[in-house]
């Protein structure tokens, strides 16, 4: 036992002692032949090209509803319209020559209570053809109507339907807007940000009466809220405002320039 | 009867069994159905401006193929030039274009910015 902790404690102190090396010997395993680390993704330059260009020629063919293309770090292709544009521009990725992005593979909706319109709701869109994907992105309210897109993708069916049991979001002409993954007679809407985690009922069988009861939601402790912001600032590139900074020889001076992700503005 | 058979001119038929995709059948006359749609589409585009960026590109690209069509009688050396997939995959694509385009004039997609966001909306984070 005495011998066995005896090597534990050697071994550990070597382990500090080389905790320094760790860092390159960590290099020196997952370097590749041109002394590259292997474990960061190589920024593929062609591809966001290859993405701009197409962004553009969207922005270029559909002036009408196209607000903003993005491409973000990953090379990914965002396309930001006006939510009268949902048909028109979802049924030319569709059909165009260049574009063929036959297959919708999800509406996607995000709660941001602080925007105007508050639900942003993306269409990704994936083209075999061209072995690409593209992302639409456009915006409602609770109370706003958005096209339905079931004449161009049936797809959406389904999607628009988990839409709106779970955001609100109202999907006009569609076939057959209901509850999708909520209980039948489930009220509310649980993906909202102002929904809370535990709900607002909770259900169990009463013995008397035979059936499934609901009753407003008991929990054993009460809700612990964490302040999860820390003092230190955690993003300085994105600061922003004009913070005066103090550097090591206390003159103050301006806050960088914002920087903003690879954009293309319209 | 001993088999009357018409000849059908300079088409060659396509000399593949099938496509190989379920539910595409083999297209019995590939060059006509090509000739017919992307006459169709340049005429449904004639409705658009002159200068809206969606016809020129799409006109472009379909007089490309056309002249493809006209000029190459062989129907697996034309999807070679199309460079495109098999030729039912082509009169596929050529069928949306056709779709689209007319929609295009119903839309009138080439005016300028129908709504701005309202400020901030797109600011993330």
């Amino acid at each position: 036992m005495a011998a066995y902790l005896g090597r534990l404690l050697h071994s550990s102190g070597n382990l500090l002692r080389n905790g320094a090396h760790l860092h390159t010997a960590a290099r020196a395993l997952c370097s590749n032949a041109s002394g590259g680390l292997t474990t960061i993704r190589p920024k593929d330059e062609v591809m966001k090209n290859q993405l701009t260009v197409f962004g553009e020629y969207v922005a270029e063919c559909l002036p009408k509803y196209v607000q903003t293309v993005q491409v973000t770090s990953q090379n990914e292709l965002e396309v930001l319209i006006s939510p009268e544009g949902v048909i028109p521009v979802l049924s030319f990725l569709k059909d165009h020559h260049n574009a063929q992005f036959k297959s919708l593979a999800d509406i996607a909706c995000v709660d941001k209570p602080t925007k105007p319109y508050r639900f942003e709701l993306v269409y990704v869109l994936m083209s075999l053809t061209y072995n690409s994907r593209i992302r639409v992105h456009t915006y409602t309210d609770e109370i706003t109507p958005i096209e339905s897109c079931y004449s161009v993708f049936k797809a959406a069916d389904w999607y628009e339907r988990e839409a709106w049991d779970m955001y609100g979001v109202y999907f006009s002409n569609h076939p057959d807007l209901r509850r999708i993954l909520t209980d039948y007679g489930f009220e509310g809407h649980p993906f909202r940000k102002d929904f809370p985690l535990s709900g607002y009922v909770e259900i169990r069988y009463d013995n008397e009466l035979k059936r499934i009861v609901q009753e407003p939601v008991e929990l054993a402790q009460e809700f612990r809220k964490f302040d999860l912001s820390s003092t230190w600032e955690t993003f300085p590139a994105h600061r922003q405002g004009s913070k005066p900074l103090m550097d090591t020889q206390g003159k103050g001076h301006e806050a960088p320039p914002e920087e903003q992700p690879a954009e293309e503005k319209k | 009867m001993a088999g009357l058979v018409r000849t059908v001119g300079r088409r060659f038929f396509s000399a593949k069994a099938t496509t190989g995709l379920t539910g595409m059948g083999v297209a019995k006359d590939p060059h006509l159905a090509l000739r017919v749609l992307y006459t169709k589409t340049l005429a449904a585009l004639e409705k658009l401006p002159k200068d809206a960026a969606y016809r020129r590109h799409t006109e472009g690209i379909i007089n490309d193929r056309f002249e493809l069509v006209k000029t190459v009688p062989d129907v697996t050396e034309l999807e070679k030039k199309i460079n495109c997939g098999q030729i039912e995959q082509v009169i596929i694509q050529a069928e949306g274009e056709l779709s689209l385009a007319r929609k295009m004039a119903d839309w009138k997609a080439w005016e300028p910015l129908v709504s701005e966001p309202p400020e901030g909306q797109w600011k993330w984070p």
